[in-house]
Parts: structure tokens; sequence; C-alpha cells
């Protein structure tokens, strides 16, 4: 048994006949953070939504496993038992189900426990204090009406609650002020230990300030380009990507 | 249109509202409608000769009525087969223990008796065409309240009954609203004296236990100036192969400074016609709330109507229509501004699935006397399949330039986004979808007292139960 | 048809039915409709695209059937300002191919009594129909209109957007349709009305009617009907407008959209003109 939680091997995933994701390899050890980096329209969310398993994504070829067993063929809800979780780029407004109702059903339904009213109620007044988010929050129907920051700090909630094996963060800090990257950022540093791991899609370095990163990939027009340490975020943040896609064309 | 089938019964099993005792009726009339049929019900009934009379004037416009030219097919309705009077062997009972044991069981089954402990403050329970039970809390009736079967009624009040009785829903309405002139039987008669606040609901319930019957029940309340009600209205019948009908009337007078909350469960079987008429008269400031949900029949139609009769008067309808096979449910509201400053708020929701069709009709008429009305009308549709139907017709109608009305439509299916970000969480596909469609009714459920919330979700969640996933 | 003169034949039907009492079922034909019926066939032939302008200042009897092949594009301009005194029917019909789109942009602003029928067929896979129309009612006016959108096509896309104004003893009634088909999946549907008010002898009707046959739709329609709203007046008015200038600006706002789609300037300047003239009245 390796520490590996989450192995991908050469990765084919695509929309109807466009091919997105185009042979993508990628490892991630139990405890680890790893960077997700790439130019819009590279295939990051599509990668998200491929290990989480939406419909729409059709996997034409590869290997996909977690904890040494594939999933690509689990659906979604079965993937989230697992221990996996997705943090929406642009989270779904459901209207007629409250947050909190949210949070106990999916808590129930990942530990396949039932999940105490009492003792739940207090954590998530708790967790919500944490990420400066009102209690009457937990009122509300999900997302609806909720702002940006608002429905990104609902999704961290969320991440507090499950507590799950790995968390996918996509673009959990784009649309924030500054305050609210600080909220968010701190709440993902809570969440992380040694016994789980991260995958951030981010073009914002202050959501790693908090973090200890230990990969970062590249990835371009469906495969990953480029890897190196934490040091590889400043390097694409100061030279931008052309100079990688130089050096994949002189390859 | 050319799709419609004949009164079609779905298969579902809808559990406790489908057991059917065997028919003891005590007497039934012949089937069919004639002035022979009429005039044997009134004799039956010991009306006095103002009611004879009403009834035999009422049978007069019946046959000279028209049918509709507009909404669902009811050409399996068949006049002639539908025995419009059925006695049960009951007599009007003031506990429980007086009503027969095949009766009292439904009822149990119903969950009546068990209600009436916990939650309310007064209950009717008809079958068939006479009521068979009926109680009041002491504390209530000391104040002054009236809750009685429309017969009772008649014999003990019969200034107040005559007062009102079919003024608010003339004969002449329509077809229907005729039929129910002539045949009428049993409903509950309700009476709120001025200032007199009914804390804890009142409630009706209509079973129809007899095939190939009509139930007419007739149904008058009215709150006088700041009193105020919750009454609630429960319906259910098992299934047969023959077409029931169901052509009740509710006549609400809602007086100055009144409040009226009326909260419908509908759920009749699916041989079910359901032409019911509701109508409010509501004076100056006064409140009408309507929460209605209709689940069952195989045809309705379904409109309550308010008029805003009074300066400031106020309505709110809240409205849930679930159509699934089989199930033609043509449903909404209309609401006639007819004084200044009144307003209205109208909140729908409709689904249908498995062929199920849903239709949305509502009028909004703003009348020369009324500046200054406010309407506001919001109706959302979700379709589960696009075998079924989902149509929104509303009509606005506003004489003069005094007035603020807004309406707005949706219809759609439950988006692909929001299952996966369900399913995402660890939530199953099937679980997902019926936790949307719950969402999507809870703002109408929510105005529900809660037995009858849960009722709705245990409605919903039949429905659901084996077509999706 | 064109000839036809008597009050109580029916020009044309709501798709679907409702209460007699309401009066919408049917749209009258108006009296005294003179002249011959001006009858016409256009076709936009595939992939190209073509703009026509109608322009009716005589009243009369008007029947169009467009075609818009796979691919083509079709903007119909029909601006109506016939003589107060005169009856006026209309009945379009177009058939929109794949992918190809139908504009329409309607004045409906004279003669005493309008009857208006348009209907678009959106046959083909990805076909697009973009209404936007304005009517005017003053004096003892009455407009009468019936557009229809039916969405057979996958991924069609209707958009019809209706602006009005009623002054004097007024009368509209607007009934708009969307009627998605079974098999319209990944169609859209946007229907929208605003009426300003403008006099407390008017009535307005508005019947805003969506059918779904096809659960992979997304249907939306609104009406909002009501005064001019107070706060842009009182705005205007504080900038030293009357408030029958202000009335007027507020007006514009409303129909400037559709006026706007108009290609010839000299047909805008005389529809402004027409429209300032009888809101100074």
């Amino acid at each position: 048994m390796s520490d590996k939680l989450l192995e991908i091997k050469d990765l084919h995933a695509g929309v109807e006949d466009k091919e997105i994701l185009k042979g993508l390899s990628l490892s991630i050890g139990k405890g680890e953070v790893h960077v997700i980096l790439g130019p819009n329209g590279s295939g990051k969310s599509t990668l998200m939504n491929v290990i989480m398993g939406h419909p729409k994504y059709e996997v034409t070829g590869g290997s996909l496993d977690f904890e040494g067993e594939s999933i690509k063929e689990l659906p979604t809800f079965e993937r989230a038992r697992r221990g996996l979780f997705l943090s929406f780029q642009t989270p779904e407004e459901i209207p007629g189900i409250t947050l909190g109702t949210m949070i106990r059903t999916s808590m129930q339904a990942v530990s396949g426990k039932k999940v105490k009213l009492l003792p739940f109620r207090k954590e998530l007044k708790a967790r919500l204090e944490e990420l400066k988010m009102k209690p009457e929050y937990a009122e509300r129907y999900l997302n609806v009406g909720f702002s940006g920051g608002e429905k990104k700090r609902a999704e961290i909630l969320q991440l507090l609650m499950l507590n799950p094996k790995l968390a996918l963060l996509d673009e959990t800090d784009s649309g924030l002020d500054v305050d609210a990257v600080q909220i968010v950022s701190e709440g993902v540093a809570k969440f992380h230990n040694d016994e789980n791991s991260c995958i951030i899609i981010t073009h914002n370095t202050r959501i790693l300030e908090k973090l200890k990163v230990d990969r970062v990939h590249v990835l371009m027009n469906g495969k990953i380009v480029e890897e190196g340490g934490p040091e590889l975020v400043d390097e694409i943040n100061r030279r931008g990507f052309t100079h990688i896609l130089d050096a994949q064309e002189q390859k | 249109m050319a799709e419609k089938k004949k009164t079609y019964i779905e298969d579902i099993e809808r559990t406790l509202y489908d057991i059917r005792n065997e028919d003891h009726s005590l007497y039934k009339s012949k089937s069919g409608l004639t002035e022979e049929v009429v005039l044997d019900i009134s004799k039956r009934k010991h009306d006095p000769q103002w009611m004879t009379d009403f009834r035999l004037k009422s049978l007069a416009i019946y046959n000279q009525m028209a049918l509709p030219t507009w909404g669902p097919d009811i050409s399996s309705l068949n006049m002639d087969e539908i025995v419009t009077y059925v006695q049960p062997d009951a007599k009007m009972a003031g506990s429980w223990k007086d009503v027969p044991t095949d009766i009292k069981d439904t009822f149990d089954r119903l969950g009546i008796p068990d209600a009436e402990q916990k939650s309310l403050s007064g209950v009717g329970a008809q079958y068939d065409s006479e009521v068979v039970y009926h109680s009041l809390q002491q504390n209530m009736a000391d104040q002054g309240v009236i809750y009685t079967d429309m017969e009772t009624a008649i014999r003990e009040h019969e200034d107040i009954v005559k007062e009102y009785f079919m003024t608010l829903i003339p004969p002449k309405d329509h077809k229907f609203a005729a039929l129910h002139g002539a045949v009428w039987s049993g409903g509950s008669f309700v009476y709120v004296p001025e200032n007199v606040h009914v804390d804890i609901p009142l409630q009706s319930y209509f079973r129809l236990n007899a095939a190939g019957a009509g139930q007419f029940e007739h149904t008058l309340i009215i709150v006088e100036p700041g009193a105020s009600l919750h009454f609630i209205e429960g319906c259910s019948a098992p299934k047969y192969n023959v077409t029931n009908l169901h052509a009740g009337a509710v006549e609400l007078f809602v007086k100055e400074g009144a409040r009226l909350r009326y909260s419908t469960i509908e759920n009749w079987s699916r041989n079910m016609m359901n032409l019911n008429t509701k109508r409010a008269l509501v004076e100056k400031d006064g409140i009408m709330e309507w929460v209605s949900g209709s689940f069952g029949s195989h045809v309705s139609c379904l409109y309550p109507c308010t008029i805003l009769h009074g300066e400031h008067a106020r309505c709110e309808f809240t409205g849930v229509t679930f159509a699934a096979k089989g199930q033609d449910l043509d449903t909404g509201a209309s609401v006639i501004h007819a004084a200044p400053h009144t307003s209205a708020n109208i909140n729908t929701r409709t689904i249908s699935k498995d062929g199920g069709k849903a239709t949305y009709r509502s009028a909004v008429k703003v009348t020369k006397n009324a500046p200054y009305a406010q309407c506001s009308v919001n109706c959302e549709s979700l379709m589960l399949d696009n075998a079924s139907r989902s149509d929104t017709l509303p009509t606005m109608d506003v004489e003069g330039d005094e007035a603020n009305i807004g309406h707005e439509a949706k219809i759609g299916r439950i988006s692909d986004e929001a299952i996966f970000y369900l399913t995402s969480r660890g939530i199953e596909e099937k679980e997902a979808r019926a936790m949307i469609v719950r969402g999507f009714v809870e703002p109408i459920a929510k105005e529900l007292p809660l037995e009858y919330a849960v009722e709705m979700n245990n409605l919903v969640n039949i429905e659901l139960e084996g077509t999706m996933g | 048809m064109a000839t036809a003169n008597t009050a109580k034949e029916i020009f044309s039907e709501i798709p679907m039915r409702t209460w007699r009492w309401l009066g919408v079922n049917e749209v009258r034909m108006p009296e005294n409709v003179a002249g011959t019926l001006q009858s016409d066939h256009l076709t936009v032939e595939a992939g190209k695209s073509d703009e026509v302008v109608y322009v009716n200042r005589q009243g009369g009897a008007q029947e169009l059937t467009i075609d818009v092949a796979d691919g083509a594009k079709m903007h119909l301009v029909n601006v109506q300002l016939a003589p107060s005194d005169a009856g006026y029917t209309s009945r379009i019909t177009a058939n929109v191919g794949k992918g190809a789109t139908f504009s329409y942009t309607v004045v409906e602003a004279g003669a005493r009594h309008t009857a208006s029928e348009l209907t678009v067929n959106l046959n083909g896979d990805d076909s697009i129909a973009d209404i936007w129309g304005f009517y005017f009612g003053d004096g003892a006016r009455k407009v009468d209109l019936n557009y229809i959108i039916r969405q057979r096509g996958k991924r069609t896309d209707a958009n019809m957007q209706v602006r009005g104004a009623l002054l004097g003893g007024s009368e509209k009634i607007f009934r708009g349709t969307l009627d998605f088909l079974e098999g319209a999946k990944g169609s859209v549907g946007r229907e929208n009305e605003e009426v300003i008010l403008l006099s407390d002898k008017v009535r307005n009707r508005s019947v805003p009617i969506m059918l779904s046959h096809e659960d992979d739709v997304d249907g939306h329609h609104a009406v909002s009907i009501g005064k001019m709203d107070e706060a842009k007046l009182f705005y205007l008015m504080s900038r030293g407008l009357d408030k029958a200038d202000a009335q007027r600006l507020v007006v514009e706002a409303a129909f400037n959209p559709v006026i706007d789609r108009i290609p010839d300037e000299a047909l805008r300047g005389e529809i402004d003109a027409y429209l300032k003239e009888r809101l100074a009245d």
C-alpha cells in the first residue's frame, strides 16, 4: 500500500466529440497540498469535474484511482462518500433547501450515520463564526441571494463540516476581496492536516500563504507541461505562461 | 389536445387513501339528474320550502347552461351515470363512539381523530353525501362560534344561511355551480362572531367512498368584523374504475378587519372529476389567505376567487399542483380588485411528470373602482420529463391608471448542474432530485400547518417513488 | 378576409382559451377595413440576409408570409401609422429554418382598431426569433394583438419584447405566446411586456401564455402594468421639466429601444414626430 491518495494516469476526457484532457497524469500523496496553474481554457475546471465524476464529461482513456482503487466508474455521490470534495467555482443556487439542512443531509450521506441535531447545530454555529458568517445563514436557502463571497464561504463551511480526505478547490478565491480571501484561506488552512490532501486551482498566491505547498503543476492544453516546487508559483506570476509554452515547442 | 385519454386510472400505491369500504349506504338516489331526483333529495333532507325551490331553480339553470368552452376535457363525465346523493348508514354524531366502525376506521386511518386531539379546535367529517361527525371545543362554543354541518345550520340558523347561501356563487355562475345548487348535500358551516379569534384551526374532511357517486358539499364561512379563523379542508377517495364527481362550493365572507386562512390538501383518487368552486368576499382591511395543494383527481378545475370588496382588503394565494400520469390538473386563482388600495399576492408552483398535464390559469381584474390596486403574481413550473405538459395562462385586465400589476412565470426542468452539486456532496441522484422537488414546493409547504406539510412531503415522495433514478 | 366587415367576425384566436368573461379568447375583426388586401410572400434564400420595411399610412388589410431559409437572416420592419378613423388588420407568418434568424420590429401606433397577428415558426434547429414591438393607444383607439412563437427545432431562441403606452380612452389586448413543442430540446424563450398607463379611462388586458410539451427548455415571461414611475417623473421635474414633458420623455425612453432598430433615419424621425404630436395632445 502506497501513501498515494489520488493517482491519475494518462487521463483522456471531454464533452461530446471534443477532447479536453489529453493524457494527463497526476499523483497526490496523503497530507499533500498541490496547486494547479494554467491559462484559461487549459482544462483545469474540467479536471476537477472529471475527478468528481460530472456526467457531462466522458472519460475516454487512462486511469483514475483513489486510495488504490479505481473510481472511474463510480457515480458522483459514491466518490463523495469515499472522501472527495469539490468546492465549486460557481456554486449552485438551490431554492427551498437551507444551507443547514444541506450540510446535515450530506454529512449523513457521507458518513452513513445519523447526525444528531444538537451537536450538529453547535458545531455549525462555531464553524459559521470562524468564517465570519452570521448564524442565520444556516437557515437561508442554499446560495440563493448570496453574494459571490458568501457563496465561497458557504463552500468552505461545507468543507470544514464534511472533513473529506481530498479537497478539490476550484478557484475558491476568485472574485473575493482581500478580507474574504483571508477568511477563506484561513478556513482551508484549518481544514488541512497530515491526514488529508488538497488540490487547489488558483490565480492568486494569497490563498497559498497559510499553506505549505508541496507540488505545483502547470496545465496547458489538457496536459501537465511543467511541474515543480512552490517556487514555480512565483515564477509563473512573474513571467506568465508563454515561456513554458515556448519551452514546450522547443521540445 | 387530440391525445387525451378517457378516464384512466393510474395504478400507483396511494396506500391508506385507497382503502375502500363496502358500500353500506342507507339510501342512494337514482343515477342521473331529473326533477324527480332533486325533489327526492330535498325531501330526504327535510329542506325548508325555500331550499326546495332553490334546488329546482338551479336545476332549470343547469339544464339551460352549456359546458365551458375552455379547460380540460371532461367528456368522460356522464351525468346520467352519476349518483348524486348517497346517504351513509350513520346519523350525525358528536362522539366518534357513535360513528359506525367501518366509517370511523376510515377516518382513523386518515388520522382525523388523532389530529383532533392534538391540534384542532373542531372537526367535521363527511362520508359520501352526509356529515357523520362534528365537534367543537367548548370554549369556542362559549364565545359564540358556530361550527356544524350545513343541514343543522339550516335548521338552527336558517336566517344566516338564507342571507348568504349561494349569493357569492350563484347557480347561474357556471354549469357546475347550477348542478351544485340543485343537489348539494353536507359540508360545513362556520360562524365566527365579532372580534373572536379561533386560534387553533378547525378542520373538515370529505371522504367519498361510493363508486360512481358525486359529492356536492357546501361550505359557508362567515368571519365577522375583527375576528379570525384558520380553516382546513381535506379530501380523499379510494379509486374506482368509474368516474366520480366532486362539485363542491365554498363561500367565504371576510368582514371588516377580519382574517381567514383557508388551507386545502386535496388528494382525490384518479377517477375523480374535481370541478370545485371556491370564492371569498373580503371587506375593508380584511385579509384572505388561501393555501392550496392539488395532488389527486383525474381532472381538476380549481381557481379560488377572491373579491377584494373593501378598501385595503388583501389576499394571499399560495398553491402547489402536482400532475402525474393520467392527470389533467387545471388550477390557479383569480382576484378581483373592486375597491381602492386593495392588494394581492399570488404565488404558485406546479410540477408535471409521467405524461401529467398541469395548467396554471389565473385572472387578475382591476375595476374602475379600484385605484391604487397592487398585485404581484409569481408562478413557477417544473417538468420532470418531456412526456408531460405544463402550460401557463394568466390574464390581467386593468381599468384606469392607478394600478401596479406585476406578473412573472418560469417553466423549466431540474438542472443537471444542481444534481451534480448535490451528488458531489454524497447524496444519491434519486434523493438529490427529490430534495430539489421538495425545495421547489417548500415556499408553499412552509405555509401549511406542520402535519399537513409532512403529509404534502409524503405525497411528493409517493409521486416521486419509482419514477426517478 | 379583406372585405369582411362584420364586427362579430373573428380575426384570430388565442392558442389556449380561457374564461369568456375576460374577453381575450378572440381577436375581433375591425370594422371598415378599406381597400384591397395587400398580400406578399417574402423569401430569404439560404445563407443570405435581407431587410424589408413596410409602412402603412392608410389602414386596410395586410397579409405576409415569410420563409427564412437555413442560415439566412431576415429583419422585417412594420410600421403602422394609419389615420385615426381607419381599420387595420395584419397577419404575418414567418417560417424560420435551421440556424436562421427572423427579427421583427413593429410599431402599432395608428388606426381606430388594429387587429394584428404574428406567428413565428422556429422550425429549424438553432433558429432565432427576435421580436420587438411598440404599441401606442390614445383617444378611442383599440389595439388587439396576438403574437405567437412556436419553438419546434432544437436549441431555438425566442425573444419577445413588447412595450406600450395607453392614453385617453384607449383599449388594448396583448396576447403573447411562447409555445415549446415536444422535441424543442435546449430551447430558450423570453417574453416581456411593459405597459405604461397614462389615463384613468384606459383599459389594458395582458395575456402572456407559455405552453410547454418539452422539459428541456428554459421559459420565462413577465408583465408589468402600471403608471409611470413616480421617482423618475420627480427626478425629471426637479430638473425643470413640466409634467407633460417629463411624461413624454419617459414614454420615449420606453419606445426608443424599438424605434432604434429601424434602419431608415427619415422613418425614425417620422415616427418620433408622430408620437410626440400625439403625446402633446
